[in-house]
């Protein structure tokens, strides 16, 4: 947002489930607009809950989720997909359809958003060459290698041109030198405006990046500072 | 909006044909829902018609003893026509009514010819002014020497009002029970839908399809199972209509061709609103129950 509005913003977000398990307790966060932010800490920590409040799957139990400077809580159903399309998500699991090729997983997220037939071949076209696959366009995940499946979801998650681009664990299925060709692109869409926000393991990755960590742990900020290395056994 | 009925219209199809066996017996169903529903419907149709033909029949058939003489049979004439109820009267003698018969049942024709005499009698066919004097001149009619029977309407038409009332009652509850099972496969056939696209759901959402997108595929689909039910249903129902309608015309002596015509139209329309009704509503609440949010 041009006028300074962070794209994300949490008030002392306290999320408790049903079962009684809080997953935050109390968060504070803000991530301006072209902000490039990790999200570390071991399992369990609330990077999970924290994504699932920023998609809005979930509410938060206290405090406020901002995106965009609107208040998820306050959304109508009908505006919740529509404040989806602004946000592209990955996982590490990838999520693409088996029976459909790289192309129709892709054309699905405008296909199911109601875009009309005529927009959806470029704008997938596109898409497929920010993300390098082009030639493989035709394939099934099946003969795809894992990378390439990752950037196919990439490539999904970018069609709707998001403001805000989360990647939870996208690299935990992958191999090192794969791992680090993600990156590259989560870095190049980062380049091109999109707040990127990545939950990571990937000590490695964050450590040689320099960028901006935020630390969970026990469902709690325990560090958010930017240019500095990440020790998993911290 | 053009994209959003393409889309549902498509997957519906798609959904339809990817748990083929359950998509079909679920077809099934409905169609023998339907044509139960169908053979309810034309039986009351066919009772209530022939009620109505002989309630509105105004005119008094007079059975004549083979013993009356012709000059009884004039004076009998004279007198009902004399009569201000009396609208019409038309003598049928014993020749003309073997005419009759001859030509109204063309197949047992020859069976006539075969007795030794001619087994039918003489009668007067009385037209009246209007349906309630029935009584008085039927009344009237048995007093008469000549006269050796009078169709008894009355008697017809209180054993009629109790067989419909049996078939619609019976009809109506078998059809209730299995209407509610019908609507039950409809659920659950549609819950399976739902879970086998568990994984596309999940996509959907959180690439922001809107709960539109996401539900009415699912609703059309079951609409589907309705609408292909009942054009088979109506399939069925064409090939079966000669046989039936010859059997019904014998059975239901009396009924108007044209009653049967109508009937036909009436039951193709309401077995396709019944069709695409219940697999409608039982998508709708299948997606409403197991989509929440």
């Amino acid at each position: 947002m041009a006028d300074g509005t962070p794209v994300i913003a949490l008030r002392g977000v306290t999320k408790t489930y049903a079962n009684g398990k809080s997953a935050l307790r109390d968060v504070n966060l803000s991530v301006p607009e072209g902000d490039f932010v990790f999200l570390v800490g071991p399992s369990g920590a609330g990077k999970s809950t924290l994504i699932r409040l920023l998609i809005r799957e979930e509410l938060p139990t206290r405090g406020k989720v901002m995106l965009e400077g609107r208040d998820l809580a306050r959304l109508s159903r009908r505006e919740v997909p529509k404040i989806r399309r602004r946000i592209g998500i990955v996982f590490q699991d990838f999520k693409l359809l088996p029976n459909k090729s790289v192309r129709d997983n892709v054309a699905f997220a405008l296909e199911v958003t109601g875009t009309p037939r005529a927009r959806i071949k470029p704008a997938v076209e596109r898409v497929l060459r920010v993300v390098g696959l082009s030639a493989q366009a035709d394939q099934r995940p099946s003969e795809l290698s894992g990378g390439e499946q990752q950037r196919t979801a990439i490539a999904r998650a970018l069609v709707h041109d998001p403001h805000l681009f989360i990647a939870d664990e996208p690299t935990g299925n992958l191999d090192p030198l794969i791992s680090w060709e993600i990156i590259q692109l989560l870095l190049r869409i980062n380049e091109m405006g999109v707040t990127v926000m990545m939950a990571t393991h990937n000590a490695e990755v964050v450590t040689a990046l320099r960028k901006r960590v935020v630390g969970l742990e026990d469902g709690r900020v325990v560090r958010d500072e930017t240019g500095a290395a990440y020790h998993p056994e911290d | 909006m053009i994209a959003f009925v393409a889309f549902s219209l498509n997957r519906a199809w798609q959904g339809f044909w990817r748990n083929s066996l359950m998509s079909l017996a679920a077809t099934a169903s409905m169609v023998l829902m339907l044509t139960l529903l169908s053979g309810v419907v034309i039986l009351y149709f066919g009772l209530n018609a022939t009620l109505n033909y002989v309630q509105g029949e105004v005119q008094v058939v007079a059975y004549l003893n083979d013993s009356a003489t012709a000059q009884d049979v004039a004076q009998l004439k004279a007198q009902l026509q004399a009569m201000p109820q009396v609208s019409t009267v038309n003598y049928v003698s014993k020749d003309q009514a073997l005419k009759n018969f001859q030509t109204s049942e063309p197949g047992v024709a020859n069976l006539v010819d075969s007795l030794p005499s001619n087994p039918l009698p003489a009668s007067f066919e009385i037209g009246l002014r209007d349906p309630s004097d029935y009584i008085d001149v039927a009344t009237y009619l048995r007093g008469q020497a000549a006269v050796d029977s009078v169709q008894d309407i009355a008697k017809t038409v209180s054993q009629m009002t109790s067989v419909i009332n049996v078939v619609s009652t019976v009809g109506i509850v078998v059809l209730v029970i299995v209407g509610l099972t019908v609507l039950f496969i409809i659920v659950n056939t549609i819950r399976l839908a739902v879970v086998a696209r568990a994984e596309e759901i999940e996509i959907m959402r959180l690439v922001g399809a809107s709960d539109a997108f996401i539900r009415w595929p699912f609703v059309f689909e079951g609409a589907f199972v309705g609408l292909l039910g009942a054009i088979i249903t109506i399939g069925l129902l064409l090939l079966v209509q000669a046989p039936v309608a010859s059997l019904l015309s014998s059975f239901f002596n009396v009924l108007p061709v044209q009653a049967t015509a109508m009937v036909g139209q009436n039951v193709a329309l309401m077995v396709l609103g019944t069709g695409v009704g219940i697999g409608f509503v039982g998508s709708y609440v299948s997606v409403r129950s197991y989509l929440k949010r």
